[in-house]
């Protein structure tokens, strides 16, 4: 249970090589973090640091208010679970989950206790006297999540801990990973590129880039108020639409005017693009795939494009399309919202208008890519 | 010519394809070695640069540093004792003891090693003495200067001759080579233990504590632990490795053999003549030796390395037929010549083939039957002393043949375990697309093969360069090919016997001979490895048939 | 554009079944030739080890008069009992050092990081490319010095094969390098220090290599004539089995020791093979991955 502070951190590879700068983070006792991106934007490497895996090049990172720079990991008190589990593999289970308590000389009766208590938590007592080549991998990963268990150290650290699992287990793991946090309330520092992993674990969230950090915050700030582009496309699923436009101010009110169809900007988004008294002028507007909806082309606000792929998902239909000059579209439609004829006539190369309600709107400078509200 | 982009050489055909990279490699060398002399251009002033900053270094340590810190330029680990690390104080202080005693005090030398050393010449010197007398690589002088003389004494029953013994050129080299060990690690330690003391100073300043003794033992097992794990093997290569090449390297540069050996005669400095006796191919040199020896040293490396590399595959693929039983066996069969020690099983085959050996007698039986049946002409009968080792020609065949039964069991072990490293989907998939058994393997498994042992072919080819055990316990290197060059040369002979030869066989025992040979085995070795390292794909592209 | 077709399925004489019975067939008889000729030179000396009526080559194997006479006198006239002892000693003596420099050696190359690492492995490689036989000239004159010749060569030899035996440590580092590295971070997130790394977690899991290693140690003595016969020298009581055994193969000793020989060769044989078959597996996972490693 602690704070950790990140300031100025930096890492360089060789000469020249910079995989993470200006890193400044403040994580809060009890918090539970998540750093996302995309592969090789710094993420791990940043984990490896907090955990001492990895020489820090600049900066300083606190534990608990002391410079851990110079420490050696085993004494900085964290534990990790790893993405490929590394258990020891000529251990047994139990001993694996032991192996820490034994480097610290801990009697039997208080390593037996708390293995047991872990295994107990994570289901895996009957394994216990197995050796980790007869487990399967949910199995192998909730022995390596218990062997961080019984340490009862300051900061949990977890490195893509589900992305050697198949899809149903990733999810069902995902859903323990929460449960077990209510049971061991300490820091929690987890590295995924999966940003569902990232909505649905994290307090807060920390989207990296290139070695920078692109947006820290809430999972309902990061995907409701973007602070740019790479935030904006990143965090959410199927990703955002984005496309080249014009901004128009015309007569007090704001319009956008994708591929020929004019939508008014309304609600929050028009008082703030007002409040910051953003002029008319290209820029790039994003739209939520489930923000579309269809209508017909009689629509003042209707844009036309051809459907190029039909995904039924089930519950909902991921239409990708294409709009008159090539460029590509993503709608998300609810199933029931569609009558079974309208369904089956969205076919390859079939013309449908779609268009989007003026308050949920993104929009992001052209230049720099940052959104203009913020 | 013009370099191509990938999909220009895409549309060249496979005869053009071959060669654009032929002239595409030829056009490289220049630049190969354009590059390699610019790098080493850019390392040289990397180390200048690198020398003018330590020395800036020192000198700001110095004038910043306080009088603990100054007083350690002089005296080693002061510093560090003055901030509380007296550990490491105490090393270089006792680092700094050794060197005087080594350097300065008349004897130390000796006394120090003295105690292992059984010093039969009574001369006590000083290592920085010793370093004087060695006359270092000054052509035209002895190395020491004290010959051994003869005295005589008047005993009770009348006079006797006695020899008294002055310098042994052979320890006074090894004593000068030692000192400049140790004074180029003087003048490392000096370097490291200012640094320390400027990196205290620095850390002291800043209001921190610096690492303690017993922090410091306790790193060696942990965050300096490669330190405690290559003290030994370090220090024994060290010894007896590094220092022995460079002291053999420098008796290329001196006269030393039997009759300049020891006490008995002191041996000089030579300068480069060894190495023109080496490129002499007049009467006396070793030229036209060297230049056969090289040629069959070469040509017989290459024919061992390939012949057992495709024959060992061959039997690779054989045994790991699907369908084919008992494999265990027949690998166990080949695998009993690895495990019964090389001596045994050579010496032996080789008597077989000799006049009276089994086999040869049945090779001589054999053709001279089939001459008395007409079969062959009368001009081949063969004497009763015909040995196949007598003959230039029929020896060298003969060790490549023998060479086959050796080696094939190493190469057939090594295939068999990338063999079964190929994923069978390659197979299937090959099959599917139209692929023969014969295209299997010529498209898959010899590319595999050749891409995953690339770099063993180098090992093995530098390996059987230096394969004293094979010929020297088949042939002893001959039979004898008459050109004289100091020591009898052998036609099969490789580079390494003959050395062996030079200094174990020959009475003259011309080390200095044996040591230009074993620079040139470097030198083959070396360019050799230079080349196929650039030229081979598995030492670049590592994944790629991942 | 050409078209390009399938070609016509072919039919050969033979079904597909029996072509695959005639190529297994040849494949055996291959083998079978195979295996005659590699075990023909160890018949030989088995054979030739018992024979009673003569001592020198005789052109023949199959002994006219069997019996252990060879082996008797071996014991009885000759010192191989105690070349025997001290190649043994040697051996295990090898085995036990090598093992310790090799393993110490390859495990730092390949799982620490540290400065001058790559450094330190190319002045290897250089250096590796001097014939090592060079440096015994001046070794054997310091070992004359320290009397670690002649009767004291075995222990001069224990220090001439594994002092450097570091540099030989490619095939082991090879092995280090097939485990994950993560296994090491693991252990020291889980508080172990770099030496608890090395003995409780990495150590356990080379049991192959470390036999592999240990194998190598123990046959270099057994296997070794260039070194060997270089440091000895002279007739003495310190001889190794190849030293001592090859005088008997001279042209002065031929005619009557061939057979002594033979019956030596075959008791040497013995331990080493019986040791490297029951190892057999170790070796070659050693031999393979060191290969494909480089």
């Amino acid at each position: 249970m602690a704070t950790v502070k990140l300031t100025n951190v930096k890492k360089i590879y060789g000469k020249d090589t910079v995989a993470v700068q200006d890193f400044n983070l403040d994580i809060a006792d009890k918090e539970f973090i998540v750093f996302v991106g995309p592969s090789g934007c710094g993420k791990s490497t940043t984990l490896r640091m907090i955990a001492g895996l990895e020489d820090i090049s600049e900066g300083t990172v606190e534990i608990d208010g002391v410079v851990v720079n110079d420490l050696q990991p085993r004494d900085r008190d964290i534990a990790m679970v790893f993405q490929n589990y590394a258990l020891y593999p000529h251990l047994t289970v139990f001993e694996n989950m032991a192996f820490s308590l034994r480097l610290r000389h801990a009697p039997q009766e208080v390593v037996y206790q708390k293995v047991t208590e872990a295994a107990e938590i994570l289901d895996i007592t009957e394994y216990l006297t197995r050796k980790p080549r007869a487990l399967s991998g949910g199995q192998r990963q909730r022995v390596a999540i218990g062997r961080a268990m019984v340490r009862d150290s300051k900061v949990f650290l977890m490195d893509e801990p589900l992305s050697n699992l198949d899809a149903k287990l990733r999810n069902q793991m995902r859903a323990e990973i929460i449960l077990l946090r209510q049971k061991i309330d300490t820091t929690f520092i987890y590295v995924t590129h999966d940003q569902t992993e990232a909505m649905t674990l994290g307090d807060r969230i920390v989207i990296m880039k290139d070695g920078f950090i692109q947006q820290v915050g809430t999972p309902t700030e990061v995907f409701d108020m973007p602070l740019n582009l790479f935030v904006a496309e990143f965090i959410g699923a199927p990703k955002m639409n984005t496309f080249a436009t014009e901004l128009a101010h015309e007569d007090g009110k704001y319009y956008v005017k994708p591929y020929g169809a004019k939508i008014e900007v309304t609600g929050k988004k028009a008082a703030m693009l007002a409040d910051k008294q953003v002029a008319s002028g290209e820029i790039i507007l994003g739209v939520r795939p489930e923000h579309f909806k269809l209508t017909n082309a009689n629509d003042p606000a209707a844009i036309a494009c051809k459907i190029t792929v039909n995904e039924m998902m089930g519950s909902e239909l991921h239409l990708h399309a294409q709009t008159e000059n090539g460029d590509k579209l993503i709608v998300r439609i609810p199933t029931v919202s569609l009558d079974d004829e309208v369904r089956h006539s969205m076919v390859y190369s079939q013309t449908i208008y779609v268009t989007f309600e003026g308050k949920v709107m993104h929009f992001f400078d052209k230049e720099t890519e940052q959104n203009l509200l913020v | 010519m013009k370099r191509l982009n990938d999909l220009e050489y895409l549309r060249l055909d496979k005869g053009r394809a071959f060669l654009y990279n032929v002239v595409m490699f030829f056009c490289a060398i220049p630049g190969f070695f354009g590059g390699a002399i610019l790098k080493l251009l850019r390392l040289c002033k990397k180390g200048v640069t690198a020398i003018g900053k330590e020395i800036a270094d020192i000198v700001r340590t110095f004038v910043r540093g306080n009088w603990a810190v100054r007083l350690s330029f002089v005296i080693f680990g002061f510093g560090n004792f003055y901030y509380g690390q007296p550990l490491r104080g105490a090393l270089f202080l006792l680092f700094e003891l050794v060197f005087c005693a080594y350097m300065l005090v008349p004897g130390g030398a000796r006394h120090w090693l003295g105690l292992a050393f059984k010093e039969t010449s009574l001369l006590a010197r000083s290592g920085f003495e010793w370093l004087v007398k060695s006359n270092f690589l000054q052509t035209g002088q002895t190395v020491g200067d004290v010959p051994p003389r003869e005295e005589i004494v008047q005993g009770l029953l009348g006079s006797t001759t006695v020899t008294v013994y002055g310098d042994d050129s052979v320890k006074v080299l090894l004593y000068a080579l030692l000192s400049i060990f140790f004074i180029i690690a003087f003048i490392y330690t000096w370097r490291l233990q200012i640094r320390q003391c400027r990196i205290c100073m620095d850390i002291t300043a800043k209001g921190k504590k610096v690492r303690s003794g017993k922090q410091d033992l306790a790193s060696l097992v942990d965050d300096q632990f490669h330190k405690t794990m290559l003290a030994l093997p370090l220090v024994g290569i060290l010894t007896f490795t590094v220092l022995p090449i460079i002291y053999m390297v420098l008796i290329a540069f001196t006269s030393y053999d039997a009759a300049h050996d020891g006490y008995a005669n002191l041996f000089s400095w030579v300068g480069l003549h060894n190495f023109n006796q080496l490129f002499n191919f007049g009467q006396g040199g070793l030229g036209l030796a060297f230049g056969e020896i090289l040629a069959w040293t070469l040509m017989w490396s290459f024919f061992a390395t390939f012949t057992n590399y495709f024959l060992g595959m061959f039997v690779a693929i054989m045994i790991n037929k699907k369908g084919i039983k008992i494999k265990k066996f027949w690998r166990t069969v080949l695998v009993m010549t690895i495990a019964i020690p090389q001596f045994v099983s050579l010496l032996y085959v080789s008597r077989l083939f000799d006049d009276s050996g089994v086999l040869g007698k049945l090779l001589i039986n054999g053709v001279n039957t089939l001459v008395d049946w007409n079969v062959l002409p009368d001009s081949m009968t063969l004497a009763a002393n015909f040995s196949l080792w007598d003959g230039e020609w029929t020896a060298k065949i003969l060790l490549i043949v023998l060479n086959i039964w050796i080696g094939i069991p190493y190469i057939m072990l090594m295939a068999t375990g990338i063999l079964m490293n190929i994923p069978t989907d390659l197979y299937e998939s090959s099959r599917i697309d139209g692929a023969n058994t014969f295209q299997q393997y010529a498209r898959i498994t010899l590319p595999y093969m050749l891409f995953v042992t690339g770099p063993y072919l180098l090992t093995s080819f530098v390996g059987n360069l230096n394969n004293f055990n094979v010929i020297y316990l088949l042939t002893g290197g001959g039979p004898n090919n008459g050109i004289a060059g100091g020591v009898s040369v052998g036609h099969t002979d490789l580079l390494i016997t003959w050395l062996y030869r030079m200094t174990i066989e020959s009475p003259k025992a011309e080390y200095y001979t044996a040591s230009i040979i074993g620079i040139m085995v470097f030198l083959v070795v070396a360019i050799l490895s230079l080349i196929v390292y650039n030229v081979i794909p598995s030492t670049k592209n590592e994944e790629d048939f991942k | 554009m050409k078209q390009i077709r399938t070609k016509k399925p072919h039919t050969s004489l033979l079904g597909a079944k029996a072509s695959r019975r005639l190529g297994n067939a040849i494949i055996y008889l291959l083998l079978t030739v195979i295996t005659v000729v590699w075990l023909f030179p160890f018949f030989g000396i088995v054979l030739e080890s018992f024979r009673v009526e003569s001592g020198a080559q005789v052109g023949y194997l199959w002994p006219k008069q069997f019996g252990a006479d060879n082996y008797i006198r071996l014991l009885r006239e000759t010192d191989f009992l105690r070349w025997f002892i001290n190649t043994g000693i040697m051996g295990v003596a090898t085995a036990i050092l090598q093992t310790v420099f090799v393993l110490s050696m390859s495990y730092t190359l390949s799982r620490l990081r540290f400065k001058g690492r790559r450094g330190l492995m190319n002045f290897m490689l250089i250096l590796g490319m001097f014939p090592g036989f060079l440096t015994l000239i001046l070794i054997y004159k310091v070992f004359v010095d320290l009397g670690l010749t002649a009767n004291m060569a075995p222990l001069g030899l224990i220090i001439v094969y594994c002092a450097s035996s570091g540099m030989g440590y490619y095939v082991a580092k090879g092995f280090f390098d097939t485990i994950p590295k993560s296994l090491d971070e693991a252990a020291r997130v889980d508080g172990a220090t770099r030496l608890q790394v090395f003995y409780k977690v990495i150590m356990p899991l080379s049991k192959p290599i470390v036999i592999y290693t240990v194998l190598m140690g123990f046959m270099a003595p057994w296997g070794d004539f260039m070194l060997a016969n270089y440091l000895i020298h002279e007739n003495s009581r310190g001889m190794s089995v190849a030293v001592g055994m090859f005088e008997w193969l001279s042209r002065a000793n031929m005619n009557e020791k061939y057979t002594l020989f033979c019956a030596a060769g075959v008791i040497v044989s013995i331990p080493v093979v019986s040791v490297f078959l029951l190892l057999q597996r170790y070796y070659v996972e050693g031999v393979t991955g060191g290969a494909v490693k480089g």
